[in-house]
């Protein structure tokens, strides 16, 4: 990475801040709901519906909202918001400053894993209304969730709390606050620029716009590319050679190969914008049970069904994932994916579930031969990152 | 019998019914709390005769309490059930039931309004039956007329005992489950599996 020094000799202008009309909130609230934004964290909830909400929450209990840009990307394969930071910290900090106003906030954050150094610097060539913070947060796989982050920026442990009152209504420090992925922010100051037509320009009528996706490609490095809506995945992806496709990251889904070739990108499956193709020499049931194995430790260990669930569920994958005798594993799986699911205060057991469920589909035949005592690919060694063992 | 003795047979009995029945209910919270399950009940019937049987205590309490104060033979005003130690008859021992019963109220109003106060509200709230329980038995020790009868004593005895015996069990699900992390049970989960491979 490049360092930018541009406030050593004269204030920045090539690489200055600013080109965004500060509009007024209706207006941009109009923009927004006009351009059919949605979030690029992962869930996809209307953008719109979300500044509605929390400007209404502010106004009802007469407590100004607090702003969260979400760049906590947790998702270890994930690499496109530090990208975005990294390449655009204004864009975002444009965004940020726009959904304050639209929500009328009282406070601003700016939550990321690194980096924060630079960030602050970025902030420091700017003169905005509203003051912004730079937060450091743990690196975990839950940090980035809106709950995790509002508990976190209050002060306690970074951990997801029940969903009731939800974060739109009670987050951080029980004010109305309003979490947005940096790239959503990004989005959002670009149409506030732009107008909705422009952005609709791109996409699908019903998925407008674009998204980033940090694409693994077989004997490519990692990139971090733009793709709008609707784009065949195959295009996004050389599929010669694939295997297998994890589309939306360690909560997504395993593709067959035959799969990824008729699929589009949508923005529900996208999920936080990762698109791996696993080389057809390797064992998708290998990676797949070294993610969960990571996916358990992870859990916060708040909930039953996910702290109990999580590792039992990794456990007897890590035998299906071996050549040999099984026993009752691939039951046991099944029956104890159907027992996690939609138990948690947070959504993390029911993306292990489907990753477990997509991979059980998609890797049908992997799993016959390993019963059988064979394994069909001559490369078992895990290609998914996964940060250093924590256990 | 005249009326006065019927109010003292009333408030003796009472108080033993009491020392039953809130042994119980700590029984039960215990239960609920350990996500116990119990002969012949589905597993939400522990929490609603939780709920039930310490409702029906706190009316026994509120006979237990009327008695005491009806009861001229004694003079405990309205004033000594609720601030405790200024009763001009046994102080102390009267104000161990005063405090009871005030820790009580407590719990009972967090209870009836969990939904509002919110769950850690309650929870810190509800912590306090544990304390109510053992200052209630030696409000009883000190003061009852009974405590010195053998039935008294060995159904005092028992109490005790469960209590005591369900209080360690409490502690040992505490103490395992502060050790249960999901790296932790990850390790035993992988554990398991391949002992059961190699066997």
């Amino acid at each position: 990475m490049t360092m930018t020094f541009t406030d050593i000799h004269m204030p920045p202008r090539l690489l200055a801040p600013g080109g965004t009309p500060s509009g007024h909130p209706a207006q941009v609230l109009r923009r927004i709901a006009e351009s059919g934004l949605t979030g690029r964290g992962g869930a996809a909830f209307p953008t719109h519906r979300k500044l509605v909400a929390v400007a209404d929450a502010g106004r009802r209990r007469g407590r100004p909202p607090v702003v969260v840009a979400n760049g906590a990307e947790g998702e270890p394969a994930s690499h496109k918001d530090r990208t975005l930071l990294r390449l655009s910290p204004h864009l975002v900090l444009d965004g940020l400053q726009l959904a304050a106003e639209a929500v009328d906030a009282g406070e601003a954050y700016l939550a990321v894993e690194d980096g924060a150094t630079s960030l602050e610097a970025a902030l420091a060539e700017r003169r905005d209304r509203l003051p912004v913070r730079v937060v450091r947060v743990p690196k975990r796989f839950l940090s980035g969730q809106s709950s995790a982050l509002a508990q976190y920026l209050s002060g306690h442990a970074g951990l997801p709390r029940d969903q009731r009152p939800p974060v739109r209504e009670q987050g951080v420090r029980r004010d109305p606050t309003l979490v947005q992925n940096v790239e959503t922010l990004a989005h959002l100051a670009l149409i506030a620029r732009y107008g909705a037509d422009w952005f609709r320009s791109v996409g699908t009528p019903s998925e407008p716009g674009s998204a980033l996706c940090t694409v693994y490609a077989p004997g490519r490095a990692i990139r971090v590319v733009e793709a709008p809506f609707g784009m065949e995945l195959h295009r996004l992806l050389p599929l010669d050679g694939v295997g297998a496709v994890l589309v939306g990251g360690y909560h997504g889904t395993w593709l067959t190969v035959a799969e990824a070739a008729t699929r589009t990108l949508t923005a529900d499956s996208l999920g936080a914008g990762v698109l791996i193709a696993l080389p057809a020499d390797r064992c998708g049931l290998a990676d797949t049970a070294h993610v969960l194995r990571y996916l358990a430790i992870e859990s916060a260990g708040q909930c039953g069904p996910c702290l109990n669930g999580l590792p039992r569920i990794a456990a007897a994958f890590r035998t299906l994932a071996a050549p040999g005798p099984q026993g009752t594993s691939r039951r046991d799986v099944a029956r104890w994916a159907g027992l996690v699911e939609g138990r948690g205060a947070c959504h993390h057991p029911d993306g292990t579930v489907r990753l477990v469920r997509s991979a059980f589909t998609a890797f049908a035949a992997e799993l016959d031969a390993h019963a059988a005592g064979r394994c069909t690919a001559p490369d078992r060694s895990p290609l998914l990152p996964v940060p250093g063992n924590r256990s | 019998m005249t009326d006065d003795a019927i109010l003292w047979y009333a408030n003796r009995a009472t108080g033993a019914v009491c020392l039953v029945l809130f042994t119980i209910v700590v029984l039960l919270g215990i239960a609920v709390r350990l996500r116990g399950r119990l002969p012949g009940l589905p597993r939400f019937g522990t929490v609603s005769l939780h709920r039930t049987l310490s409702l029906s205590a706190v009316a026994f309490l509120a006979l237990h309490i009327t008695a005491a104060v009806v009861d001229s033979y004694v003079n405990i005003t309205v004033l000594d059930v609720l601030v405790p130690f200024v009763s001009d008859y046994e102080p102390f021992w009267l104000g161990l039931g005063t405090v009871t019963l005030d820790l009580l109220l407590a719990v009972l109003v967090t209870s009836l309004m969990r939904e509002r106060i919110g769950q850690r509200t309650w929870r810190a709230v509800h912590w306090l039956a544990y304390a109510s329980w053992p200052i209630a038995l030696f409000h009883g020790l000190g003061i009852g007329t009974d405590a010195g009868t053998d039935w008294m004593l060995w159904l005092t005895v028992c109490c005790v005992a469960a209590v005591l015996a369900a209080f360690c069990v409490r502690l040992a699900h505490a103490a395992r489950e502060s050790r249960l992390t999901p790296a932790e049970l990850l390790r035993s989960a992988e554990h398991r599996t391949a002992e059961r491979a190699h066997s």
